[in-house]
């Protein structure tokens, strides 16, 4: 029995894979088979259930004090070429006049900026739960999380219990990258460690914050990073139970210092979202994440393990200022259908993933038959009548 | 210009059958040959009024008609028959003969073991089955080179080693004037002792009520009362001698369909389906268990492997595969057709540049984006300055091709487009790829010339291959909805089949995702299979789903990667006989272009440098061939560059 033969057998009885077995699941050849058993894994916790809500992106601000290799978003400092800050009034304005009535989210991630002061994201969060007071803020990620508490002198624990006492509802998965320091020394030297990123999500998880969690691959991580990494978000998420989906993100090379890479390819993309729903066998929810993986591959995960498209979006620019050629958003009626396409039921989430809507999938494409049927019938009519 | 314009934008689809289905009445189609007359007597004399709606067509068309639900029921020949699957014949009645025939001939100057090659009159595909089994039989499994040829033709030029086989009226006309003459009535009788059976009612199951069977059996016992007078009828339509007509009715056509033709339909289906020329197919008869062919395909599971070992699907298994299969389990079974058929594990593309001469186009498709009217301020047509920098630019950058498009532009006449490639033929080293179907029929129209004489005149005048674009969906109901100003699928084939005839290679393509379903698409790919075993002239099958973002007028239909991925591993396990399969990376993106090669396809196309219509429509993709070739290797392949006949122009690395 081939490596493969023996993980296959292990997910089939529900065991739990080792490091080694992960390995192997990067390592095989066949990704329709590797596809095939993360599909199946899927279609077990969800059924033909997929995942999307109706959200928004902010940046409130791209200055950031970490020079990130893989980051074309971030400016340095304040006053840089197209630095930007927003202030309090345009960020609240801009939620106010969402004109999605069904918005149920606002996804938020910043630069780590050097001057703003702490008070300035609570009275952030503050003005939005006044203009609109039903969406659900996640925001900051656990990096973010980090810098505010050795910037503020606090500890994760006061962080997090100061701005969710603001209004915070989650945090996202961002800053993750890859966890392992071999890897993140070199692309990430002046942010939070792999340990410190995990201790951020913890604390918020004893808070009763549920967080997601990522994994930046397609750089210079090499197979066994992506392992490393997958085991310790899962071992973090027995300890606390407080992920809520795993989402991976694929680097994009332009306009960053690591532009001579070339950019992971659909194939890695579905290898790595299946090898993941695999590996993270406590987590409830995989991200085909169509920023990232495009959305034509985004809808094909949804068949190698991905149970969640993610959102509409609305505004997005940290990938797109990497060269992610996906469109700026996607329309609440374009990801029902991306997800109807793909054979499987459209349910409309909120950011905990309490049901909004559930939506009939497509209707069976027997257009034909059916008009077949509608003649047999009007035929037998007409010969009852004339007879 | 107004009325030229008319002219062209005529609707091509006028069906008949439509106000037949308003009524409620059962669509029937009879063949417009001699031997078929007998069972529409009695219908075409009283028997079906005002039950049915009765017309005549030739067999390929009777086919299509109820293959695409534009008949009930039809006398079909046992081909197609196959070819489908799922139909339930009429009991007791049948076209076929119990030794010889006359209508079916192999002819020439030496017997058939002699022969090196022979000439086939294709238009009946049961002929040709028939024949190549016997042939086979008699040349102890060899096979002489076969090739397609119009039976006029075959009439001529029959002489030396090389035999024709010709089939009804031809046949008839010819019998004993050659020196070597091979009924093939005989010869299957003498082979396996059993009748043959031609052709025979066929419906698909739960459509004929017993009254409706009845009915047909009691127009042929009045057609066979009434032989005299068909005889008489024929001759004065057709011409011959009344009473030659008559012998054949009375002594060479059996009309039963009773055990022992049963028994020999089975056998040429059995034998049929053996050698691989048509797929397994169950003989079911109305009323009667049905006789399997094969017992082995009764679960999905099995169909897929049966698929996956290059086994020939009908289009009934297509369904199947096509409706329930599992996507993974698809591509799976595709992959491993593709590793079948090109087991270097080469993935291969070449260096060419799209053109598109012109965007002026009468026809107004719907889905469109990318045409402007005639008349309209944004119509342009490329100069040869602006064309000639195109071609220097894809020289420079190693292109060895360009494939030129274009809008059915009635300012362009067929000679613009002779000296045209004169011109670039006698300037640059270059291959053209050029002119798609459409643009073909659209110059046989406004020059009121054959397809043959435009598409020799192009060839002699530098065109090298024609590219397989405006399929869309090669059935009719769909073609009529999107593109009714466009020539039928049956027009489109035939541009190919007088291409492939003159020595030019094609491709085949299929854009889907408008008012198409699966059924449709099962078709199109049926019926380009179809005329690669006649011709072997395409060398690639592309498919992509409907590019809808903006610009468009159709409605978006059954689209979506899952949906193209799917689709293009079914084509990869339908179409057994095209050797190469294109991921469409260009409507689809790198990465789905990248993971269509392990859904059943081996090459990623052409490098494009431009792309004009799908990018109207809001698509954009663009890959250099650096990026193709990583593509391509992260899956593991090797790649190399090739031209328009997949022949590779470097040692893959």
């Amino acid at each position: 029995m081939n490596d493969f033969a023996r993980v296959e057998e292990k997910v089939r009885a529900g065991e739990r894979l080792s490091f080694e077995d992960g390995l192997s699941l990067f390592l095989e050849p066949d990704v329709l088979r590797l596809g095939a058993l993360a599909n199946w894994v899927r279609e077990q916790r969800h059924g033909d259930r997929t995942y999307f809500n109706v959200n928004m992106r902010f940046e409130a601000t791209n200055v950031c004090e970490a020079s990130c290799s893989f980051c074309a978003f971030a400016k340095l400092e304040e006053g840089a070429p197209n630095a930007h800050t927003t202030t309090h009034e345009a960020a609240w304005r801009e939620l106010a006049e969402f004109p999605d009535p069904r918005l149920s989210e606002l996804h938020m991630v910043n630069g780590l900026h050097p001057t703003l002061p702490f008070e300035w994201y609570e009275d952030l969060l503050r003005g939005w739960k006044r203009v609109r007071p039903n969406v659900h803020l996640k925001c900051f990620t656990g990096v973010e999380i980090h810098f505010f508490a050795q910037k503020f002198g606090m500890t994760h624990e006061q962080v997090l219990s100061r701005l969710k006492a603001a209004g915070l509802g989650s945090l996202p998965g961002g800053g993750a990258e890859i966890l392992h320091p071999d890897v993140r020394q070199r692309i990430s030297t002046d942010k939070a460690t792999g340990a410190e990123y995990l201790a951020a999500h913890r604390a918020a998880h004893k808070l009763g914050l549920p967080s997601n969690c990522t994994m930046l691959y397609g750089h210079i991580e090499t197979f066994e990073h992506r392992v490393d990494h997958l085991l310790q978000l899962r071992a973090l998420q027995d300890e606390t139970r407080g992920f809520q989906c795993f989402i991976p993100l694929a680097f994009h090379n332009e306009n960053n210092s690591l532009r001579k890479l070339p950019e992971p390819t659909a194939i890695d993309s579905l290898r790595t979202l299946a090898a993941s729903r695999l590996l993270l066998d406590n987590l409830d929810h995989v991200k085909a994440y169509w920023v990232s993986m495009g959305v034509a591959t985004a809808q094909l995960g949804l068949r190698f393990g991905a149970d969640d498209l993610d959102g509409t979006i609305i505004h997005e620019s940290i990938y797109h200022s990497a060269g992610s050629r996906v469109p700026m958003a996607l329309s609440r009626e374009q990801l029902i259908r991306l997800i109807r396409e793909a054979g499987r039921i459209p349910v409309e989430r909120d950011t905990t993933y309490g049901v909004i809507e559930e939506l009939p999938r497509a209707p069976q494409p027997e257009a034909a038959l059916k008009l077949r049927d509608r003649f047999a019938q009007k035929r037998a009519l007409s010969v009852v009548s004339g007879a | 210009m107004a009325k030229l314009k008319k002219g062209l934008v005529q609707n091509r689809y006028r069906r008949d059958d439509d106000a037949a289905r308003q009524q409620g009445l059962l669509r029937v189609v009879g063949v417009s040959f001699l031997n078929a007359q007998p069972h529409l007597h009695g219908l075409l004399h009283g028997l079906a009024h005002e039950r049915m709606h009765v017309s005549l067509a030739e067999p390929s068309e009777l086919a299509r008609r109820l293959y695409e639900d534009e008949a009930d029921v039809g006398l079909c020949p046992v081909v197609p028959l196959a070819t489908h699957g799922g139909f339930e014949l009429v009991p007791n009645v049948a076209i076929g003969c119990d030794g010889a025939v006359r209508s079916i001939l192999i002819v020439g100057d030496v017997p058939i073991a002699e022969a090196e090659e022979l000439m086939l009159d294709a238009s009946s595909r049961t002929s040709v089955i028939l024949a190549r089994l016997i042939v086979r039989h008699l040349c102890g499994g060899r096979e002489p080179r076969l090739c397609a040829r119009p039976a006029r033709e075959i009439v001529e030029t029959v002489g030396g080693k090389s035999l024709g086989l010709l089939i009804g009226d031809t046949a008839l006309e010819v019998f004993g004037r050659f020196k070597y003459q091979l009924d093939l009535g005989q010869a299957w009788k003498d082979m396996t002792g059993l009748p043959f059976v031609f052709a025979a009612w066929a419906a698909r199951p739960g459509t004929l009520s017993d009254d409706d069977r009845e009915l047909i059996q009691a127009s042929l016992r009045a057609g066979l009362e009434a032989r005299p007078a068909i005889a008489q009828a024929w001759m004065r339509g057709h011409g011959g001698d009344a009473d030659k007509h008559l012998a054949y009715l009375t002594d060479h056509i059996r009309y039963d369909l009773d055990e022992a033709a049963q028994a020999g339909l089975h056998e040429f289906l059995r034998r049929a389906a053996e050698a691989g020329l048509i797929p397994e197919c169950n003989l079911r008869v109305a009323g009667q268990p049905e006789l399997p062919v094969r017992a082995q395909r009764r679960s999905l599971d099995a169909l897929l492997e049966y698929a996956a070992d290059g086994g020939r699907l009908s289009v009934e298994d297509a369904l199947w595969l096509g409706r329930e299969a599992d996507t993974h389990e698809l591509g799976l079974a595709a992959d491993m057709r593709r590793k079948a058929l090109h087991p270097d594990e080469v993935v291969t593309y070449i260096v060419d540049r799209n053109v598109n001469y012109t965007n002026v186009c009468t026809t107004s498709c719907r889905f469109c984006a990318f045409y402007r009217p005639v008349g309209h301020a944004e119509g342009y047509v490329l100069s040869r300055d602006e064309l000639g920098k195109k071609i220097e630019e894809t020289v420079a950058a190693g292109g060895i091709q360009i494939l030129m498009q274009g809008g059915l532009n009635p300012a362009l006449q067929l000679e613009w487009y002779e000296d045209l490639f004169r011109w670039i033929k006698a300037t640059y080293p270059i291959q053209l790829h050029a002119l798609s179907p459409e643009e073909i029929w659209h110059l046989v129209r406004i020059e009121d010339l054959s397809v043959q004489t435009v598409l020799s005149r192009l060839r002699n005048a530098g065109l090298d291959s024609v590219p397989g674009g405006g399929a869309e969906v090669l059935t009719d109901r769909v073609r009529s909805k999107i593109a009714k100003a466009k020539c039928t699928s049956a027009e489109w084939l035939e541009v190919m089949r007088v291409a492939h005839r003159l020595g030019m290679r094609t491709t085949a393509t299929m854009m889907f995702g408008t008012s198409d379903t699966l059924e449709d698409r099962v078709l199109h790919m049926i019926k380009i299979r179809d005329l690669q075993d006649e011709t072997g002239g395409f060398t690639a099958f592309i498919c992509w789903d409907y590019q809808h973002d903006v610009g468009t007028r159709a409605v978006a239909g059954e689209t979506g990667t899952v949906l193209y991925l799917r689709t293009q591993a079914l084509s990869r396990l339908l179409i057994d006989n095209v050797q190469n399969i294109q991921t469409s990376w260009v409507t689809q993106g790198p990465g789905i272009g990248q993971v269509g090669l392990r859904y059943g396809a081996n090459d990623m196309g052409s490098t494009m440098f431009e792309e004009n219509v799908v990018s109207s429509a809001g698509t954009t993709f663009g890959m250099d061939a650096a990026q193709i070739e990583r593509h391509a290797r992260a899956l593991g392949f090797k790649v190399a560059r090739r031209n328009m006949r997949y022949e590779l122009l470097c040692e893959p690395a």
